[in-house]
């Protein structure tokens, strides 16, 4: 019926929904890039920390 | 911490501005379709997805070779941060593709050749995510990564394909295809001006993922050797 109609379907909705998809879910991707490259910075932090205390006990070892 | 190299920061921005101006040329400049209404939209970037979702895994199956041939790990970085760049574009052409096909084909899902294809190439790449994880030597890793990367990659053309050689309900925007199918649209000037910008901005957008997306896979990389120099103290 869709095509026999005179004016445009009332398709709005539709619309967006879908780029609340795709919005959505590349500021998803982007946020989960960021997260991860934050958590990557802690861990390296914490390993430099770690190893500067550990390196004075093993010289007066 | 390693800052952001000044081509990374200026090719974020250009992705930016570019993305706006196809916000702007997708909702603005190119007019309602004449027989959808506004659901058409979704087109723009439904199809710029899926070509970024192509791209992606074509650079993956490139960089796999080239892996093969220098073992040099840099391109299994590429090659990993590719498909999973993929995975989440070709995540958003089935799901944009199946909100467009609910008022036109009035289903949400139908077992048409271009979505089963679709969805076999984002099962396949989704499994050489989860088959890296249970790798635990990188170099083998890497091997796997690069053999499995150049074959999944037949899955592309055979989707690309998918709807010119099978009988499908699927519309084919560019050049012919099943006169049979639903929801085909002649594009207007604005129309072709819009989707081509979608697709030139959804390349850039690609691109700017990417090189943060390696960053990751090399920090990463870096911690995993940090924290084995200090086992192995």
């Amino acid at each position: 019926m869709m095509f026999l109609q005179e004016a445009p379907a009332e398709t709005f909705n539709y619309m967006a929904f879908g780029f609340i998809v795709i919005l959505g879910t590349m500021g998803l991707y982007v946020l989960s890039l960021i997260n991860r490259y934050r958590n990557l910075e802690r861990d390296m932090e914490l390993l430099d920390e770690v190893s500067a205390k550990a390196e004075p006990s093993t010289e007066s070892a | 911490m390693e800052p952001i190299p000044r081509n990374l920061k200026i090719l974020t921005g250009i992705t930016i501005a570019l993305f706006l101006i196809a916000l702007y040329m997708v909702f603005i400049y190119a007019p309602r379709e004449a027989v959808m209404g506004d659901v058409q939209r979704v087109f723009y970037f439904h199809v710029a997805a899926g070509w970024v979702g192509a791209v992606a895994f074509l650079v993956t199956a490139i960089a796999g070779g080239v892996y093969l041939a220098k073992r040099d790990r840099k391109w299994d970085r590429v090659a990993v941060a590719s498909v999973e760049i993929g995975v989440v574009f070709i995540f958003i052409n089935i799901v944009s593709g199946a909100i467009w096909a609910r008022p036109i084909w009035n289903t949400w899902w139908t077992w048409d050749p271009r979505l089963v294809t679709a969805t076999i190439m984002l099962l396949l790449y989704l499994a050489y995510l989860m088959l890296r994880q249970g790798i635990d030597d990188p170099d083998r890793r890497a091997r796997f990564g690069a053999i499995y990367g150049i074959v999944a990659f037949v899955s592309v053309p055979i989707t690309f394909l998918s709807i010119r050689i099978f009988r499908t309900i699927h519309p084919v925007v560019i050049g012919s295809g099943d006169p049979t199918a639903e929801g085909a649209f002649d594009m207007t000037p604005p129309m072709l001006q819009a989707f081509m910008f979608s697709l030139l901005t959804f390349t850039f957008i690609y691109m700017t993922l990417l090189w943060y997306r390696v960053r990751l896979g090399r920090l990463s990389e870096q911690v995993e050797e940090r924290k084995m120099e200090m086992m192995s103290i």
